[in-house]
């Protein structure tokens, strides 16, 4: 993991406003997948139009950043900038819809997954790089407990308990940023 | 359902539930998958049963087709293994009221693996050095491991 990568939001774009680009790469790389998830799961856009939006997404939030008001809200407003793109490029675009089928799909459960998902990933990231390589084994890569217990030469009868209490912190991680993103906003 | 039933006693059983999950939509997708290879490789070897002799693009398709065809029962046997080694997991360690739950859901992992392997060696057919024959035995004795453990208690 590189040292920009450890950083916060806030910080990262405090140092975007020195201009520093590394800084701006790094936001980009943490909020592509992001981005290009709520362009083709929430909203449903082809391939082609979801990298439209994707370009459009970052250059506008690359020349409004100075707008932002607060440091640590970059992933709702960037969420809030893409929202507005994907419907503009829904009503302008080939693809008529009525207004209120884009009404339903602003707060569509396919959204929803989209930005737990992003939570979710953002709280697998805090957690020891032990835990982070054998829930990606198990949960994203399908391997049996067989396959994780010869790459990783640790017992058999012993993953399943590891899995289990990795996935315990990352309860805890969740529950620990939910708890913070409702006292911050209360 | 045992892992759930256990969260009270048990500081891992949310964990353990969601791997049981995790398993159940495998083994959902991998017997859809399981079906369309075997009915793949079914229609070509169909058409080699019908064609002529020495058409040696289909006997390689036939080949792949068949490879595919026991690729995916190795899966199901290794997942079967997991499922037991899972529910035997939770038996022993999990809410004992369902411990009888836990011995029975290992043994129907035990029975998958032991199919899954027994299709692995039937679309294999001659292949007796094929490593991944010992692949599909290992987690058929793994599965019957794991359930005989819990079965004899």
């Amino acid at each position: 993991m590189s040292r920009l990568a450890q950083l916060s939001d806030a910080e990262l774009v405090r140092r975007c406003r020195t201009g520093e680009s590394e800084a701006w790469n790094e936001l980009v790389e943490r909020y592509s997948r992001y981005v290009y998830a709520i362009c083709t799961r929430g909203f449903r856009l082809s391939d082609e139009d979801a990298e439209d939006v994707f370009q459009d997404v970052f250059t506008r939030a690359f020349m409004r950043l100075e707008t932002l008001r607060d440091d640590s809200a970059f992933r709702p407003w960037i969420a809030q900038l893409t929202r507005r793109r994907c419907l503009d490029a829904i009503s302008g675009g080939g693809r008529e819809q009525p207004l209120e089928e884009i009404a339903v799909e602003e707060g569509s459960s396919d959204l929803n997954e989209v930005e737990e998902a992003f939570a979710v990933r953002e709280a697998v990231a805090g957690l020891s790089d032990a835990c982070q390589d054998i829930l990606d084994r198990f949960f994203a890569q399908d391997q049996s407990y067989r396959t994780i217990s010869d790459e990783l030469d640790i017992p058999a009868g012993t993953i399943a308990s590891r899995i289990a209490r990795c996935l315990r912190k990352l309860r805890d991680e969740l529950e620990g940023r939910n708890e913070a993103s409702e006292g911050s906003s209360g | 359902m045992v892992a759930r039933s256990s969260r009270d006693s048990w500081d891992e059983a949310a964990g353990v539930a969601a791997q049981a999950q995790a398993i159940s939509d495998r083994a959902v997708k991998l017997a859809q998958t399981d079906e369309k290879a075997w009915a793949d490789a079914l229609a070509v070897l169909r058409e080699a049963e019908a064609g002529s002799d020495g058409d040696a693009r289909r006997d390689f398709r036939l080949e792949q087709k068949l490879e595919r065809a026991a690729a995916v029962p190795l899966e199901i046997a290794a997942l079967g293994a997991d499922a037991a080694t899972l529910a035997t997991l939770v038996g022993e360690r999990g809410d004992g009221t369902y411990r009888g739950d836990a011995s029975a859901a290992a043994a129907l992992a035990a029975g998958g693996a032991r199919a899954a392997a027994h299709l692995v060696r039937v679309n294999l057919g001659m292949g007796a050095e094929d490593p991944r024959l010992a692949r599909a035995h290992a987690s058929e004795q793994a599965a019957n491991d794991a359930a005989a453990r819990m079965l004899e208690h």
